[in-house]
């Protein structure tokens, strides 16, 4: 059988997490009270409107935002600076444009210690997982906006992290381009097993790839509700079963105050 | 492999009917024939003075100045603008006086550089040295400092070192603005080393030649020389475009 289900380990546990940013000099809170536990391997989904802060949340996890109160922690530790062990794919693919794809996938093991076959056997690996073979040498100027994703994505695993964090990395893309991609996401991620926080504003992506579907409030943003979705992976699609939960979290999303 | 493809014979269209224009013109009469010299005696001085050699001289003498002012203001442009860029002390100091430096056009520093470093060839090189220096501080200046945030949080993602950061993503995002520096250099650089002639103590040189020509009412030498000029700038002009094609493949792939 394919469904694993998630470690019981809590992987990243996030407690009472709070952040503001400063505007006119005046504090606005983004984010209040967070709590949320994460399991080693579980899929994340996280929805809500825009301002909700869930790109905050990811950006808090990731590293490159700072200056929050309450904790995050991956595997105990506390979280303050970007690090390997978590990868981060934004909604635009953020490639570095005089980069070839590999060079661009090469660029994340930079700072790793490993001899040198190893890492362009890694990165030869991680573009084949994501379907870019053939196109290594291309530079991102001549790759659609999915190729340019599944790069990005290659980009964020080729590190080999403990977390990968998605920031709407399918929003951009075309109906048809983001079904095959959330296909491609699933398969890769039940291959690998990592935990995976993706924030969206596709409902059915969030129920369809997600363990959990976290619903968050705005102003400030917060977490309304946690959704289970206890089916097997990989799923159908078309199943009722997930039609029902949509339903659920799409009418919890639109009933909310404004 | 590159294929060899035919040139693109387009751009002769109007300067070849130019010509033929000119040559119309210059057919009408004696009193036309002065200001619009026959082609045939534009191209029969133009072997005149190649057999003398004093065309080939003063256009060596020019592009020599040019080719030289343009290396060593680039040089220092490049180098400055990226102090600029990249230490703010050095910004806070210099980027006002190089503001204010910036809007007296170069001809205004004529009457001072001639009282300062003489009318002989140190003054027009460095005339010519300053009108490549003044694009290249300016456009590299910019090119640093714009660098994306999101390119720069793929850095931080991936712990980039400050000289990998600088290396691999600052450098080569301001490339393309330190190109259109260099080719603005260039222009200016070949401008500003014909106009030198003309300001300071004649010397060797295409700005001189014309000079001389007008004071002998030589208007075919006159002509032949803003020919010369003209393929030139034009010449250095392409081969810039053609290095920065190369190094910026990445632009230009389809």
């Amino acid at each position: 059988m394919a469904f694993e289900p998630a470690g019981t380990t809590t992987k990243l546990a996030i407690t009472g997490l709070a952040k503001n940013y400063i505007i006119d000099r005046k504090p606005l809170r983004v984010l209040e009270n967070i709590n949320l536990e994460v399991a080693d391997g579980e899929f994340i989904s996280v929805v809500g409107r825009s301002g909700c802060g869930k790109s905050t949340l990811l950006r808090l996890i990731s590293g490159l935002e700072n200056g929050y109160s309450g904790e995050i922690r991956l595997d105990g530790e506390i979280i303050h600076a970007p690090s390997l062990d978590r990868g981060l794919v934004f909604q635009d693919p953020s490639l570095l444009p005089w980069m070839t794809v590999r060079e661009n996938v090469a660029f994340a093991l930079s700072n790793v210690r490993i001899a040198k076959a190893e890492k362009t056997e890694r990165v030869a690996e991680l573009i084949d997982l994501v379907g870019l073979k053939g196109f290594e040498t291309a530079f991102p100027k001549e790759l659609s906006g999915g190729m340019a994703q599944r790069a990005a994505i290659a980009r964020a695993l080729v590190t080999q992290p403990k977390v990968l964090l998605l920031d709407e990395p399918l929003g951009a893309l075309d109906a048809l381009t983001r079904v095959r991609l959330q296909n491609e996401l699933q398969r890769i991620w039940l291959k690998h097993k990592m935990t995976v926080i993706m924030v969206t504003h596709d409902v059915e992506e969030a129920v369809y790839l997600g363990d959990r579907v976290v619903i968050m409030d705005p102003n400030p943003g917060r977490i309304r509700r946690v959704v289970d979705v206890p089916h097997p992976h990989p799923r159908d699609r078309t199943s009722p079963a997930l039609h029902t939960i949509r339903d659920q979290v799409l009418a919890d999303l639109t009933l909310g105050k404004i | 492999m590159r294929t060899l493809r035919l040139p693109d014979l387009r751009g002769l269209v109007l300067p070849l009917a130019a010509l033929i224009a000119w040559d119309v013109v210059a057919h009408q009469g004696t009193a036309h024939a002065y200001v619009f010299v026959p082609l045939e005696q534009v191209a029969a001085s133009a072997w005149e003075s190649l057999q003398s050699g004093d065309l080939l001289n003063g256009w060596l003498a020019s592009l020599v100045r040019t080719a030289t002012g343009f290396v060593i203001g680039a040089a220092l442009g490049i180098t400055l603008g990226a102090v600029m860029a990249t230490w703010r002390v050095a910004d806070m100091l210099i980027n006002p006086v190089y503001q204010a430096l910036r809007q007296v056009p170069l001809l205004g520093f004529i009457p001072l550089i001639s009282l300062w470093f003489g009318n002989e060839e140190p003054s027009k090189l460095l005339v010519v040295s300053l009108a490549a220096f003044y694009p290249t501080v300016l456009n590299t200046y910019e090119g640093l400092r714009g660098a994306q945030d999101r390119h720069i949080e793929v850095g931080r993602l991936f712990l980039a070192t400050r000289w990998q950061a600088f290396r691999h993503i600052i450098l080569p995002g301001a490339l393309p603005a330190v190109f259109t520096g260099l080719m603005q250099a260039t222009a200016f650089a070949w401008l500003s080393s014909i106009g030198s002639e003309l300001f300071f103590d004649p010397g060797p040189g295409l700005g001189n030649l014309m000079l001389n020509g007008q004071a002998a009412f030589r208007m075919d030498v006159v002509l032949l020389c803003v020919i010369l000029i003209g393929v030139t700038g034009y010449l250095s002009n392409t081969a810039i475009t053609l290095i920065a094609g190369r190094v910026l493949r990445w632009r230009n792939v389809r």
